[in-house]
């Protein structure tokens, strides 16, 4: 069978030449790294699309190649990738996203002493996330989990001299391997289960019920611990808004639109395992809901463009594993949905940000204003992205998020319904406060006066990402979700049709219009009180001065992580120190000082050391010889 | 080529750079730096053939070589026959230590060229160097008790002198304090030996310390070894060989010695400690612990779960808090053998793999580590982490690596740390999951602590002092590549270790699980 799914595999093999090529020539090429890198991008882009089509076009089985990467004695460890609808959509996404992003920041990494770095970091990156996105295998995905991890690392540490960017870098990579650890107990914990890391072995094993109940919700709950490090799912999202201090291009790219939606990805592709246990969908319900609400409410009092940008990632995560935990067919198709629209719009948001921040170097909203004169394409861009967020019509994040609505409500969760619905109202209010404080008033310093619009190079990516933003909603409209029915077409939407027969129920029209209205209640609050500024902003912090502060330094999460944990362990470490220093390394000292007793030799280096070393092994030898011929010999078996 | 002395000659191919060296006078420093270096490559190439020419689809012992040494009469016979024992000179390598002997071949060339930097008494130095390599050698591929022990004995003289000549300020109180430790570990394994025999001879007409016929008859069901000696006495020779070798490894408490060795010992010397010596603990370990008496060893496991366990947390807490980056690399050396500890006491195939795995991939990345902080005291003239900071701007390369070093040894996929620890760990959980999950918090403080000290090395602004730095020179890069090298290449592609170690752990795993199972 010839098939374009065949040749997926050179998806993410394109940018690994294009890291190669940065590697190894990064000081010639100089700022030419980037049409490498962009180069061979496109070509994974083109790949993508043509794989994806052929997926979509046919319907056809999912394309599994796989070969043998070792043998441990009877087991085959397998090394391959699969194509399957989820994961044909994620190729589509990633490339597009890196496409974008890679242009960008040719315009935006100018000058940079180390722009080839960066391009070799970025390619490092994407061919990661195309490797973990058709990975057939649990061991294959935790594998490139942790490269996506480690180039994140590498990225938000790329300004390496920044004492902030360290701190920030060490804090995601370490945040993120406490999920991973989870992750990597499940694929042991499967393993010795099902004899596979294959998902469709496990799926099989879980569906012959060879999977103990227990073991079932135990990894599966495991998995999501790991999808909730890299998702920043409460309680491991702190690292997520540090991570800010990377290139925002990168904030783009990795924590907004691809590697921190790895974690929901994961809870999709392994979604059969999840719908086994209705525990362990509860939690990632539960977190998921509890996060969207939680970042929500921090985001709206941040002042730094990025962070507010952060926490709605986070929020907006949150959302999406609230889709994937109440579940049925509607609710996987709603979270994986809403990745692909938020990917678009998030990416798209971040850019502009980094296009303002690229002409006023400031990263502070309150010292912004007045900039949609001056950029009127970044302004305008913006704008598409807060509504599509904000969940308006016809912007695609108002299809995604109703549908997760929806979702919610035909399983009948009126507790996350509410949660979601609040969340949904903080989203729009803060959004819509970072547009007129950052594009409309005046402006308030002088660099911001002097603010021009950013290169071609950075406002075309933005204006793709804007058309995306607007348009990518209509592949899943309520009634004709296209997009909805080609994923449930395929193996892992058959086991969800299995378990849920009932027909996806939709709220109908007037949890739609509950919806806008939210949207617009939270817009127009924004209005009142950053646009019109009749509402003073200030009146919570004013009144309730301790609910803003809770907020703004995020409820002391960071604080109480640094005491019960960073401390704690820190002072562990030093008692351990005492302990080694003069408990173990004491009972040395005595060792030592015994053998000098006993030898009579002083602490100098002498040969007399190595004398009775020598004696010690001359009197083994000469027992050995005795032994044998004295014992040895004495009559044997008896 | 015949290959059948190709043991002998690697092992005693040293020898000849010893001689030359012997002829040069003194002060031909630069000659005697090149010679030193060129006395390597022969071994080396020697080894590569071993490797190239291994059969791993063959069971057993390979390159087999047999002369008659020693013969000693035994007199009391029951039967009044005259019988000897017989202890003869015989060396041959399996899937397990014809890697070691690999690894040790390309160590010792690399750590050679660190050796570059040896500014006093360069003669003596890599006389004793060469001599250190017979040494090691020969434990890796002698085939009974008395010639091993002897090879044990070979390798500590030299360091002895190595680190007490060489070394830092502190160096002779850290070459006695090894001297010690190891000289109680050795007595303790000789008394080992000789109880073996006293069973040996005990229980058989025709006693014997070749190491390979011991695992036979230890192993064989029926056998009078297995029929006539009292379960306590094994338990008992069993514990002297964890002690013996567990000083060694080291097992915690008996570690204090190689912090100082670690600490003091020159760089090229800590290369082959921390990358070589300490292997000869986990290799004593499963050759003789495990594999003379692998029913007490399962019946240990989780004892020496626990104790994996406990050198992994109590390391990797204690790396968290040093000042210096040398005390770091050697906490972080105890929690790696900690993994070695936890894939034996797995009992399965999968325990072992990962264990070994971690013997190999452990020796490439603490000899790079070690070999880099070498080149960053070099320029610093410390490594103090609070007075290094931001030299990833004057020495990227440098930095980049330590930093790609730091991450293969925090087990990042790509590299052969990752292959180890997840194959140490996923045997585990299919023995003891409760206990695996302990030790997989492990990685989580092994990240904290590896990126603690190299970041604060190489991250953060950089001192006016450090502006200029050199990065790395020519002579400096080649050690770095091929370590870097050999660490993605087994994390890419495991089988090239993988398939040498199969047949032999195979065969491991069935006498573990088979008697007393």
């Amino acid at each position: 069978m010839d098939t374009m799914m065949q040749y997926a595999w050179l998806v993410p093999l394109f940018p690994l030449i294009a890291f190669a090529i940065i590697l190894s020539f990064g000081r010639q090429l100089k700022e030419g790294a980037a049409y490498i890198s962009i180069l061979f991008t496109g070509a994974s882009l083109l790949l993508s699309l043509l794989t994806f089509w052929e997926r979509f076009k046919d319907g056809a089985q999912d394309y599994v190649f796989s070969m043998t990467w070792l043998k441990v004695g009877d087991y085959v460890i397998p090394a391959g990738f699969e194509i399957n609808q989820l994961n044909a959509m994620m190729l589509v996404i990633v490339t597009t996203v890196s496409l974008l992003v890679q242009i960008y920041s040719r315009g935006y990494m100018h000058g940079d002493s180390r722009f080839p770095v960066f391009y070799q970091y970025l390619a490092l990156f994407t061919f990661a996330m195309l490797g973990l996105v058709i990975s057939p295998n649990l061991l294959q995905v935790y594998i490139f989990w942790e490269l996506v991890g480690a180039c994140s690392f590498l990225l938000v540490g790329y300004y390496f001299f920044k004492p902030q960017a360290k701190a920030a870098a060490k804090k995601a990579f370490i945040v993120t391997r406490i999920g991973d650890v989870g992750l990597f107990i499940a694929i042991c914990l499967l393993f010795w289960q099902t004899g596979s890391f294959a998902f469709e072995d496990i799926f099989t094993a879980v569906e012959n019920g060879k999977v103990e109940p227990a073991i079932i919700t135990l990894s599966a709950i495991l998995i999501f611990v790991g999808a909730a490090g890299k998702s920043g799912q409460f309680p491991l999202h702190t690292w997520l808004p540090d991570a800010m201090e990377g290139p925002t291009p990168v904030s783009a790219l990795i924590h907004a639109a691809t590697m921190v939606a790895a974690g929901v990805y994961l809870v999709a592709a392994s979604f059969p395992l999840f719908i086994a246990s209705p525990e362990a969908l509860n939690v990632v319900a539960y977190v998921g809901g509890f996060t969207a609400i939680f970042a929500a409410t921090i985001g709206i009092t941040q002042r730094d463009i990025k962070r507010v940008l952060a926490y709605s990632t986070v929020s907006q995560l949150g959302f999406m594993m609230m889709a994937l935990g109440v579940a049925g067919a509607a609710g996987y198709v709603a979270g994986t949905f809403h990745l692909m629209t938020h990917a678009f719009f998030k990416a798209l948001l971040f850019l502009a940000a980094g296009s303002v921040i690229h002409a006023v170097h400031t990263q502070d909203v309150f010292q912004m204003g007045g900039l949609s004169k001056r950029m009127p394409i970044t302004s305008f861009v913006f704008l598409i992205g807060c509504l599509a967020i904000a969940g308006v019509p016809p912007f695609s994040g108002f299809w995604s998020k109703e549908e997760i609505l929806a979702a919610i409500f035909s399983q009948g969760r009126f507790d996350l319904l509410i949660i979601a619905m609040l969340a949904a109202f903080c989203t729009a209010f803060y959004m819509f406060r970072l547009y007129y404080l950052t594009f409309k008033g005046e402006a308030t310093t002088e660099a911001t006066k002097k603010a021009h619009e950013s290169p071609s190079t950075m406002t075309l990516p933005m204006l793709i990402l804007a058309v995306l933003a607007i348009i990518a909603g209509f592949i899943n409209l309520p009634n004709n979700p296209i997009l909805g029915n080609w994923l449930m077409s395929g193996t892992v939407g058959q086991y969800i049709m299995e378990r849920y027969t009932e027909e996806a129920g939709h709220g109908g029209v007037w949890l739609q219009v509950t919806a806008v209205v939210i949207s617009l209640l939270g817009i127009g609050l924004a209005y009142l009180m950053y646009g019109k500024k009749s509402v003073s902003s200030d009146i919570i912090s004013e009144q309730v001065p301790w609910l803003y502060r809770l907020s703004y330094r995020k409820y002391y999460i960071d604080e109480i992580y640094d005491v019960v944990f960073v401390r704690s362990f820190r002072g562990l470490g030093h008692l351990l120190s005492l302990f080694d220093r003069y408990v173990v390394g004491g009972i040395g000292f005595l060792v030592g000082w015994t053998a000098r007793a006993i030898g009579g030799v002083n602490s100098r280096l002498q040969t007399g050391q190595l004398q009775m070393f020598g004696l010690v092994v001359l009197m083994g030898l000469v027992i050995l010889v005795v032994s044998l011929t004295t014992l040895g010999g004495v009559p044997y078996g008896q | 080529m015949d290959n059948s002395f190709l043991l002998s000659l690697i092992t005693f191919s040293p020898l000849l750079a010893i001689l030359i060296l012997l002829l040069v006078p003194k002060s031909q420093i630069t000659i005697i730096k090149q010679l030193g270096i060129l006395g390597t490559i022969l071994p080396l190439i020697l080894a590569t053939m071993l490797f190239v020419s291994f059969d791993y689809h063959q069971i057993g012992m390979q390159f087999y070589e047999h002369a008659s040494w020693i013969q000693i009469p035994l007199s009391l016979m029951a039967d009044n026959q005259t019988y000897y024992l017989n202890i003869d000179y015989e060396m041959g390598v399996d899937g397990i230590s014809m890697p070691l002997v690999f690894m040790t071949s390309i160590i010792a060339t690399l750590a050679a060229v660190a050796s570059w930097n040896i500014k006093k008494r360069t003669k003596e130095y890599f006389i004793l160097f060469h001599l250190l390599l017979i040494g090691m050698f020969g434990v890796f591929t002698a085939q009974n008790l008395l010639l091993f022990f002897l090879f044990f004995e070979l390798t500590l003289v030299p360091m002895y002198f190595l680190i007490g000549i060489w070394g830092y300020v502190d160096r002779e109180k850290a070459a006695n304090r090894f001297l010690i430790y190891n000289g109680i570990g050795s007595a303790i394994m000789l008394l080992g030996f000789i109880a073996m025999l006293f069973v040996s001879s005990l229980v058989s007409p025709e006693p014997t310390i070749s190491i390979w016929r011991l695992v036979e008859a230890l192993t064989t069901p029926g056998n009078a070894f297995v029929t006539n000696v009292p379960e306590s006495f094994k338990f008992g020779l069993f514990m002297a060989f964890v002690i013996a070798f567990g000083i060694k490894l080291p097992i915690f408490p008996f570690h204090s010695w190689m912090l100082k060795v670690h600490v003091q010992a020159p760089p090229a010397i800590v290369m082959i400690h921390s990358g070589i010596l300490l292997k000869m603990g986990a290799y004593g370990l499963l050759r003789m612990g495990i594999g003379f008496f692998p029913d007490v060893a399962q019946k240990m496991a989780v004892g020496m779960a626990i104790l994996g366990l406990i050198n992994i947390l109590y390391g990797a807490t204690l790396a968290f808090v040093q000042r210096d980056l040398k005390m770091v690399l050697a906490y972080s050396s105890i929690s790696h053998m900690g993994v070695i500890l936890l894939g034996f006491a797995a009992m399965n195939l999968f325990g072992f793999q990962g264990a070994m795995f971690q013997v190999i991939s452990h020796g490439f990345i603490s000899a790079l580590m070690f070999f880099l902080i070498g080149v960053i005291w070099e320029r610093t003239g410390t490594s103090q982490i609070d007075e290094l900071g931001g030299l990833a701007k004057s020495m990227p390369f440098v930095s980049g690596v330590f930093l790609a070093g730091g991450m293969a040894s925090l087990g990042l996929p790509g590299m052969s740390g990752f292959i180890s620890e997840f194959f140490a760990f996923l045997g585990l959980f299919g023995s003891h999951p409760v206990l695996a999950a302990i030790g997989a918090l492990g990685l989580i403080v092994t990240a904290v602590y590896v990126l603690r000290a190299i970041m604060a090395a190489t991250f953060g602004p950089t001192p006016t002092k450090y502006q200029q730095l050199a990065d790395a020179q020519p002579m400096e890069v080649i050690p770095i590549v091929v370590l870097l090298g050999f660490i993605i290449l087994i994390g890419i592609y495991p089988a090239m270790l993988s398939n040498p170690l199969q047949e032999t752990l195979k065969t491991l795993v069935i006498q573990v699980t088979g008697i007393g199972g």
